[in-house]
C-alpha cells in the first residue's frame, strides 16, 4: 500500500472507529465482496452468505471502537466473518437435526446425502456436495490460509479434527473430479 | 518382494503445506504416482483459489446502517437513563441520610484518592494521559465537515453524561463493577475521541 493510501485507510479506520457512518460505509464496501465470498463459500448458498455479510457488518460497525489497528483491518473483519459463518453453520446443523455432539460439530451428516455422481463433475459442484463442515475446513485451509491448530480452535476442535477434514475433503474431490 | 508404499492423503498434503516429514520428502523424490498426486493436490489449492467471486447484493448496506442508528439511540437512551437513575439514587440517599455534616468531596478529589486503588487506577490514569493529548493535538478544536462535527459532539457529549454517572456513583458509593464499567467506557469513549483527532492533524484525503 502507498503512503497515500495508507494515509486514506487510517484516516477511514480512525472516522469509522468514531462512529462516523460515512467511513462505516466505506469499510463496508471495501470488504463487503471478500466477506460475501467467504459467507457463500463457507456455508454454500446465497441466503447464508448474505446473513454471514449482514451480521459480520453490525458486528465490525458495533465492534469497529474496539479494533486497536495492530493487525490488518481485513484480518480483524475476516475473523469476525469466519466466527459469524460457523455460528449460522452450528445453528443450521443444530436446527437440521445433523447435529448429535455437544461441540456443535459432528462429524457425520445424518440428514439424506445426494447421490454419488456417475461421471467427473466440476471443482465448483464438488464444493457444493462437500458436507458443510468439511468444505469449511477446506476453505479456510487452502483458501484463506489458517492453520489446522487455528481452524480446530474456532470449531471447539482440534487440529487432528482439522487435518482428517482436511484429508478427507481432498479424498472426496478426487473422486468427483478425475 | 517389497511393496512399495505410498503416501498417504495426511502426508501428501502435510508434504504440500511444507511440513512433510523427512522420509516423505524422499519418497515423494522417487516415487511417479506420488509425486503425481502431489502436484495434483497443488493444481486442486490453486483452483479454489482462483474460483470466480460471487457479488454481494447492493441493498444490504442501507439494513446495517438502519440496525446501527437504532442502537444508538438506544444507547444514548440507556446512559441518559443511567445518569437519571443514579442521579436519582443519590437524591434518595441525601434525603435519607439528611444533610452532610461536610460538603462531599468534589469529584475530581474523589478520582484522585482513587487513581491509586487497583481496579480503577489504570482507567483513571489513562483517562489523564488521553486528556492530556487531546490538549495537545486539539489546542483550538476544529473540525471539516459536519459529520464530523457530529460524531465529535456525540463523543464530547457521552464523555459529560459519564462524568456525571462516574460522579453520582463515587458519591454514593455504588457496586464497584458498575464503576469500572463507567471507566472503561470513558477511557474508550477518550480514545475514540483521540483517534479523531488524530486524523485531523494532517491534510484531509479522505472525502
Amino acid at each position: 500500500m502507498n503512503s497515500d493510501a495508507l494515509v486514506l485507510a487510517n484516516t477511514l479506520v480512525s472516522r469509522a472507529r468514531a462512529g462516523d457512518l460515512e467511513a462505516l460505509e466505506g469499510v463496508y464496501l471495501a470488504y463487503r465482496s471478500a466477506v460475501y465470498n467467504l459467507g457463500r463459500r463457507i456455508c454454500g448458498t446465497e441466503e447464508d452468505a448474505e446473513e454471514v455479510l449482514q451480521d459480520t457488518f453490525l458486528e465490525v460497525c458495533r465492534s469497529i471502537g474496539k479494533y486497536r489497528g495492530d493487525g490488518s483491518l481485513w484480518g480483524w473483519i475476516r475473523q469476525v466473518a469466519v466466527s459469524k459463518a460457523l455460528m449460522l453453520l452450528r445453528r443450521e446443523r443444530a436446527r437440521s437435526g445433523r447435529w448429535a455432539g455437544g461441540d456443535g460439530f459432528h462429524l457425520e451428516s445424518i440428514g439424506k446425502t445426494p447421490p454419488e455422481p456417475t461421471g467427473p463433475i466440476d471443482l465448483e459442484v464438488a464444493l457444493n456436495r462437500l458436507s458443510a463442515v468439511t468444505r469449511a475446513v477446506l476453505w479456510l485451509h487452502d483458501v484463506e490460509g489458517y492453520t489446522h491448530e487455528e481452524i480446530g480452535e474456532m470449531m471447539g476442535k482440534t487440529a487432528s479434527f482439522s487435518k482428517s477434514q482436511l484429508s478427507r475433503a481432498h479424498r472426496r474431490l478426487r473422486e468427483w473430479l478425475d | 518382494m517389497l511393496r512399495v508404499r505410498h503416501l498417504d492423503m495426511n502426508e501428501l498434503l502435510a508434504l504440500r503445506d511444507g511440513e512433510g516429514a523427512a522420509f516423505a520428502r524422499g519418497h515423494v523424490e522417487t516415487c511417479e504416482p506420488c509425486r503425481r498426486e502431489l502436484e495434483r493436490l497443488h493444481g486442486v489449492r490453486a483452483e479454489l483459489r482462483a474460483l470466480p467471486t460471487f457479488v454481494p447484493p447492493r441493498e444490504l448496506w442501507s439494513k446495517v446502517a438502519a440496525d446501527v442508528k437504532r442502537r444508538r439511540v438506544r444507547n444514548r437512551f440507556a446512559l441518559g437513563t443511567l445518569g437519571l437513575a443514579a442521579a436519582a439514587v443519590l437524591a434518595g440517599f441525601i434525603v435519607m441520610r439528611g444533610p452532610a455534616a461536610s460538603p462531599p468531596a468534589e469529584a475530581h478529589d474523589v478520582w484522585v484518592a482513587e487513581s491509586t486503588s487497583r481496579d480503577l487506577g489504570p482507567f483513571i490514569s489513562r483517562s489523564r494521559q488521553l486528556e492530556t493529548m487531546l490538549r495537545v493535538y486539539s489546542p483550538t478544536p476544529r473540525v471539516y465537515d459536519a459529520r464530523t462535527a457530529l460524531a465529535v459532539s456525540v463523543l464530547e457529549d457521552r464523555i459529560v453524561l459519564l462524568d456525571r454517572a462516574l460522579e453520582e456513583s463515587h458519591a454514593i458509593g455504588v457496586d464497584r463493577r458498575l464503576l469500572v464499567g463507567l471507566w472503561d467506557e470513558r477511557v474508550e469513549t477518550l480514545e475514540t475521541l483521540v483517534g479523531l483527532r488524530l486524523a485531523e492533524q494532517p491534510e484531509r484525503v479522505w472525502r
